[in-house]
């Protein structure tokens, strides 16, 4: 191999290489970020709930379902007699109030896909946040035109701290909102 | 510098004679050894277990890769969800444990219908919020995966399978019928019976089955009290004791506050008479003992004397104080001979005891007449208690007694004799039916071979929660419900009665061991409610009318479960007047060279909870010693019979030996040997299986006081492996560089110096400076303060901490490497001389720093401070350097150098339903991380977000953590140091608070108040 070659092997083809697979990563990196986050996560669910049409163009309040979500850390799934307080009466015609009914009958819970989850080790307490005046939209986007649930934002560490550092700026309409702690120990422990 | 200062320290025998030995022991980090073989190829070959597990979890990542890598699991809601649970919140129940005959009230933790922890009940006036070790472990029986699962029948030599409930009931009700029918003795082996109700369930088995007989008995019973106490009062309930009243108090032997009586009353009662606010009412305690106990180690006067010769002790004292005092006592010829044949001084001059102590005891006991009080050891016969109980009338002490709450004896216990009896009759093929009441006699009577006697009848039924010895010997082993899953009453005092209710539905296919009597008795079908309706039935009949109250009954019931006890009007009782007739002093005189003392076990007593790790693996509160028994003997002994540590000894009672390990123990009186039972399980779950040495094989049968035997003692020469945890974590004391002052540790002062000299704690303590900024806190910084005078150094601290943070248990070989994993430790320092030694014991655990030492190294800032002052731990972010660890002058922090769930006994920790146990708060924690006290974040989160919720400013106030929530004695405040009038801000500017190593200048945030030694000196 000439001297010429191997020059341009090493000041041409290696760098040019090197920069491809890096940049090769660091697009797919980025661009699939949010994939890998699970935003626009939206599983078939075992019943085909829509809260746009409950929460939505009915305008149920979230708390009517999800009623721990200011007494708890967790805002809670709501059990099947919950769906029942209206659908013993409300379409019970419908093959889906009908697979309900059956299983509200029957004892079986429903198993519902998760949609949205942080890790084991960070401890988010939902109602602190709700009772701070923080709408529940902020995190899990716009549910009432929601048709299948889906993921909106991403349950990163980054994307609790851009909200507890920027308090002021995100959340507009709390007066006097300080931001949140950024301490270990507010999530972890 | 004053002298207390110069006082030498010392952690154990090997620190007194060879400091040198110790110093690396201080200097390091880790034991040596403890970060070698952490590699996992040189772990133990994997367990059938752990094969599976592997291959399980293998085949799940194959399918894993094939489905959604988004897909996040389910959750799963409740069908109809209970109204009372919140998900996320837990829910608080009343009910009582039935560990020991004290039958705690206890409030029970649930989270989503699963028990987490049991505390005492705060509202009631004997608990207050406390309950002991034994009761705050009993959580683990209830997850126990080693639980009997279903009926069990034997088909051959310890052969079982499993049959039908239903099956098992009839023949054993045929059995019952013929065994009547043919007028052949139906034995019912019952322990301490404490439940009116369980009382009733059992006579009206009885009149069903007139040839049944009761049997109760425990293995470490007060019986001896109770018989002396009836000797001279005529009654055989007991009262209680108004220790808080108390001035000086004198104990033979007596653990009041570890092992000996109604624990939790007697440790508060005694406690608050050690306020250093109230130096006025401030109590001595003197202790003569034996055996080194945590009693003694906090004694202000501690007189070493072999349990067999403080009868002498206490003639002599009888001979002293009637002739100072003008005591009108009448006592029977045969005593007062006793009595005037020994002097006090002939006592001292005999067994060379301190006069001084002695005689400033006696000067006291005087002074303070009706303010004195002596308690006797339920380990001593009859005689010894009547003596004592003479002594306490001389003193005036039933000025102590609580006649209005009262010690009830709903059923007798058996005597001694008695049980013989039974075995003879066994053998003589006269009983054909056996029915062991979740009791264990092969265990506790393998001194009368019970075991063999058992062969002999026709059927033998246990009802049983776990395996054990008993059940080995069985026909039938039914297995019953847990504490947790019962329903029943408890009575102890005559003032109060609470309620047991289930707070989770039975895990297995068992059975209220009441309502399986229920079933033999009236043969009707079983349902879930068949002794809750008896239960009812009897509150409705018996117990409702006596508070002729306007509510309905069931109103009536549901408030006496919600609060989870009554309390009965009090019927004034006129107090007994002491009447003794005769005196007869059976025991021979002779004394014996060799004295064999057996002690129940500070935490697994009698041996009922041998299958709960969290015991075995808590230091023993003296000797730190965890998952053996030993024999315990004094240095001088040891040295005599060229013993040390580990060496094993063969016991000689006369009819029995037995080979234990010896542990020598600084404090033991000479030519004794103390062992604790409750160990030596040869049948239970996985964990207590031949841990220790079961000493009920010394019992002796005929002795009138069966704890205390003569023995014979040799050497075998074999050698055992004891682990103590003495040793382990010790702080450095050596010389600092630049300090030249030995650091100061533990300080403690006398009540006449304090008096004298208040600041003499204060001045000790001197400026420092700092060279860097200084943080400001705003609003809340958490610290606590812990009263040395308070605290006894049981452990239950510890404990609560196990069980509220889902810290492992790890075994005994990894205890050994000093990789125990407890956040929290009671170090025990001994001052004064092997032969009289001066036990001090101090709480160590994080002491959450503002300088931490541990945050600046860690290259990572896993480990940093919060803006209320906590040492933050992030675990997810832990790389495993130990750096932290190198840098923690109070060596507080734990490393998880294995997954210890998984490396212990073959990954029992991660068996069903054990995970139930973990408290949801709290991350568990994997290999690899370094973990420590956290003071208790998840309960100081819990209410920040209850202020947040109702809208308030937190202040720090309702924060307790699960050691000062546990702490019986209330040594340790937990809150907010900025508030100042929080508890803790108080005790922070105490003349008497110092910190651990404060001249390092790491500005730890837990106070300690330091001791005062009520004795006649102006320094200790």
């Amino acid at each position: 191999m000439n001297n010429s070659k191997l020059d341009y092997i090493l000041k041409v083809r290696v760098p040019v290489t090197i920069f491809v697979i890096i940049t090769a990563f660091v697009i797919t990196y980025y661009v699939s970020r949010p994939e890998r986050d699970g935003i626009g996560y939206s599983p078939e669910q075992p019943i085909p709930f829509s809260h746009k049409l409950h929460a939505g163009e009915m305008n149920i309040d979230c708390q009517y379902c999800h009623t721990s979500v200011t007494k708890s850390r967790f805002a809670s799934i709501p059990s099947v007699s919950t769906c029942m307080n209206c659908h013993s009466v409300a379409r019970k015609n419908r093959p889906a109030i009908i697979q309900l009914t059956e299983m509200y009958e029957k004892n079986i819970p429903i198993r519902w896909k998760r949609v949205h989850k942080l890790a084991d080790f960070a401890y988010f307490n939902h109602s602190v946040h709700v009772n701070k005046g923080i709408d529940c939209a902020e995190c899990h986007g716009d549910v009432r035109n929601m048709d299948v649930i889906k993921q909106v934002s991403s349950f990163t560490m980054a994307s609790c701290l851009d909200c507890h550092r920027n308090a002021q700026l995100k959340l507009t309409y709390i007066s006097n909102v300080k931001n949140g702690p950024e301490n270990c120990f507010a999530c972890h422990r | 510098m004053s002298d207390n200062n110069s006082k030498k320290y010392w952690k154990s025998l090997r620190d007194y004679y060879n400091p040198e030995e110790l110093k690396k022991i201080k200097e390091d980090e880790f034991l040596e050894g403890a970060v070698d073989n952490v590699d996992l190829m040189s772990m133990p070959p994997i367990s059938r277990r752990r094969f599976l597990a592997l291959l399980s979890a293998s085949s799940a990542f194959a399918f894993a890769a094939c489905t959604n890598f988004k897909d996040k699991g389910e959750i799963v809601s409740y069908n109809k969800k209970p109204e009372e649970i919140i998900i996320g919140k837990a829910n608080y129940y009343a009910s009582t444990l039935n560990c020991c005959e004290n039958t705690c009230s206890v409030l029970i933790k649930t989270r989503e219908g699963r028990p987490i922890k049991i505390d005492g009940n705060p509202d009631h006036p004997i608990n207050q919020g406390k309950v002991c070790i034994r009761g705050q472990a009993s959580i683990l029986n209830l997850y126990d995966p080693d639980r009997l699962k279903s009926p069990l029948v034997k088909t051959g030599n310890k052969q079982y399978a499993p049959i039908s409930w239903k099956e098992a009931n009839q023949s054993i009700v045929n059995a019952l019928k013929n065994a009547s029918s043919q007028n052949k003795e139906i034995a019912l082996i019952v322990g301490k019976i404490k439940s009116p109700t369980t009382l009733l369930t059992l006579q009206e088995f009885t009149s069903k089955y007139p040839t049944a007989k009761i049997y109760s008995y425990s293995s470490f019973s007060n019986s001896s009290k109770v018989e002396a106490w009836k000797e001279i009062y005529g009654t055989s309930e007991l009262p209680s004791l108004e220790l808080q009243k108390a001035k000086i108090i004198l104990s033979f032997e007596s653990d009041f506050l570890n092992t000996d009586g109604d624990l939790i009353d007697q440790i508060r009662k005694f406690t608050s008479t050690r306020n250093v606010n109230d130096l006025k009412n401030f109590s001595r305690l003197y202790v003569v003992e034996g055996n080194l106990t945590l009693t003694g180690a906090n004694a202000d006067y501690r007189i070493k004397l072999r349990p067999d010769l403080q009868k002498e002790l206490m003639l002599g004292l009888l001979n002293e104080l009637l002739k100072r005092t003008n005591s009108k006592i009448v006592l029977p010829n045969e005593l007062n001979v006793k009595i005037a044949a020994t002097t006090l001084n002939s006592v001292i001059e005999k067994h060379k005891l301190s006069r001084d102590v002695i005689y400033t005891l006696v000067d006291d006991l005087i002074k303070n007449t009706g303010k004195s009080i002596v308690l006797c050891s339920n380990a001593f016969g009859k005689v010894e208690n009547i003596l004592a109980l003479t002594l306490n009338e001389i003193l005036g002490a039933s000025n102590l007694y609580n006649f209005n709450s009262r010690y009830v004896q709903l059923l007798p216990e058996n005597s001694k004799d008695e049980l013989k009896q039974l075995v003879n009759k066994l053998n003589n093929k006269q009983v054909s039916v056996v029915i062991n009441f979740d009791t264990n006699p092969v265990y506790d009577f393998v001194y009368l071979d019970f075991a063999n006697a058992l062969k002999n009848a026709e059927l033998v039924v246990t009802l049983s929660e776990q395996k054990s010895e008993t059940t080995a010997f069985s026909n039938y082993v039914l297995p019953i419900h847990n504490d947790l899953e019962s329903w029943n009453d408890f009575q102890n005092r005559s003032d109060l009665i609470s309620l047991q209710q289930p707070v989770i539905s039975p895990m297995y296919d068992t059975r209220q061991k009441e309502s399986v009597l229920i079933t033999w008795t009236t043969e009707e079908n079983y349902h879930d409610n068949i002794y809750l309706n008896k239960l009812k039935s009897h509150w409705q009949k018996e117990i409702y009318p006596k508070f002729s109250s306007a509510i309905d009954f069931d109103s009536f019931w549901y408030s006496a479960l919600h609060d989870g006890f009554i309390q009965l009007t009090n019927t004034n009782v006129a107090s007994p007047k002491f009447s003794l007739k005769t005196f007869s002093d059976s025991q021979s005189q002779k004394s014996s060279d060799f004295i064999l003392a057996i002690y129940p076990h500070p935490y697994l007593f009698d041996g009922k909870f041998g299958n709960n790790g969290w015991l075995h693996e808590l230091p023993h509160p003296i000797t730190k010693v965890v998952w053996d028994n030993y024999g315990a003997i004094s240095p001088s002994t040891a040295k005599k019979l060229n013993l040390e540590n580990g060496d094993v000894v063969e016991i000689d009672s006369g009819n029995k030996k037995l080979q234990i390990p010896v542990f020598v123990q600084a404090g033991v009186a000479d030519n004794l040997i103390c062992v604790e039972g409750g160990y030596g399980r040869e049948e239970c779950g996985e964990i207590g299986k031949d841990v220790g040495v079961n000493v009920n094989y010394l019992r002796s049968d005929n002795s009138t006081s069966p704890s205390i035997i003569p023995i014979k003692i040799s050497k075998t020469g074999k050698k055992y492996n004891l682990v103590t945890a003495q040793e382990h974590h010790s702080l450095d004391d050596t010389f600092v560089k630049d300090f030249h002052r030995k650091r100061k540790i533990i300080q403690e002062g006398t009540v006449k110096q304090f008096e004298k000299d208040p600041d003499f704690i204060q001045r000790e303590r001197h400026e420092l400076i700092s060279i860097v900024h200084e943080v400001k806190y705003e609003g809340v910084k958490w610290a606590m303060a812990i009263d040395m005078n308070k605290c006894i150094g049981c452990n239950a601290c510890v404990i609560s901490c196990v069980a509220e943070n889902n810290i492992p248990m790890v075994g005994k070989e990894q205890v050994e490497k000093g990789r125990e994993m407890h956040w929290m430790r009671i170090d025990t320092y001994y001052s004064g001389t092997p032969d009289e030694v001066i036990v001090s014991n101090q709480p160590m655990l994080c002491q959450h720093c503002d300088n931490a030492p541990c945050e600046n190294v860690c290259p990572v800032s896993a480990t940093n401070h919060s803006p209320d002052g906590l040492n933050q731990m992030a675990y997810n972010r832990c790389v495993g350097t130990r750096y932290c660890s190198n840098n923690c002058p109070y060596k507080v922090r734990r490393f998880n150098f294995l997954d210890f769930r998984t490396e212990f006994e073959n990954e029992y920790q991660y068996q069903e339903p054990l995970n139930f146990l973990n408290n949801p708060e709290v991350t568990v924690r994997s290999r690899g991380v370094m973990e420590k006290c956290t003071f208790c974040v998840q309960r100081i989160m819990e209410a920040r977000e209850e202020a947040i919720r109702n809208g308030k400013t937190f202040d720090g106030s309702g924060v307790y953590t699960a050691c000062q929530q546990a702490c019986p004695s209330n040594a340790i405040e937990f809150g907010n140091m900025l508030d100042k009038n929080s508890n803790v801000s108080k005790l922070r500017n105490h003349k008497l608070a110092y910190y651990v190593l404060e001249e390092t200048n790491v500005k730890p945030n837990v106070t300690y108040i330091a001791k005062l030694r009520n004795i006649n000196a102006e320094s200790v």
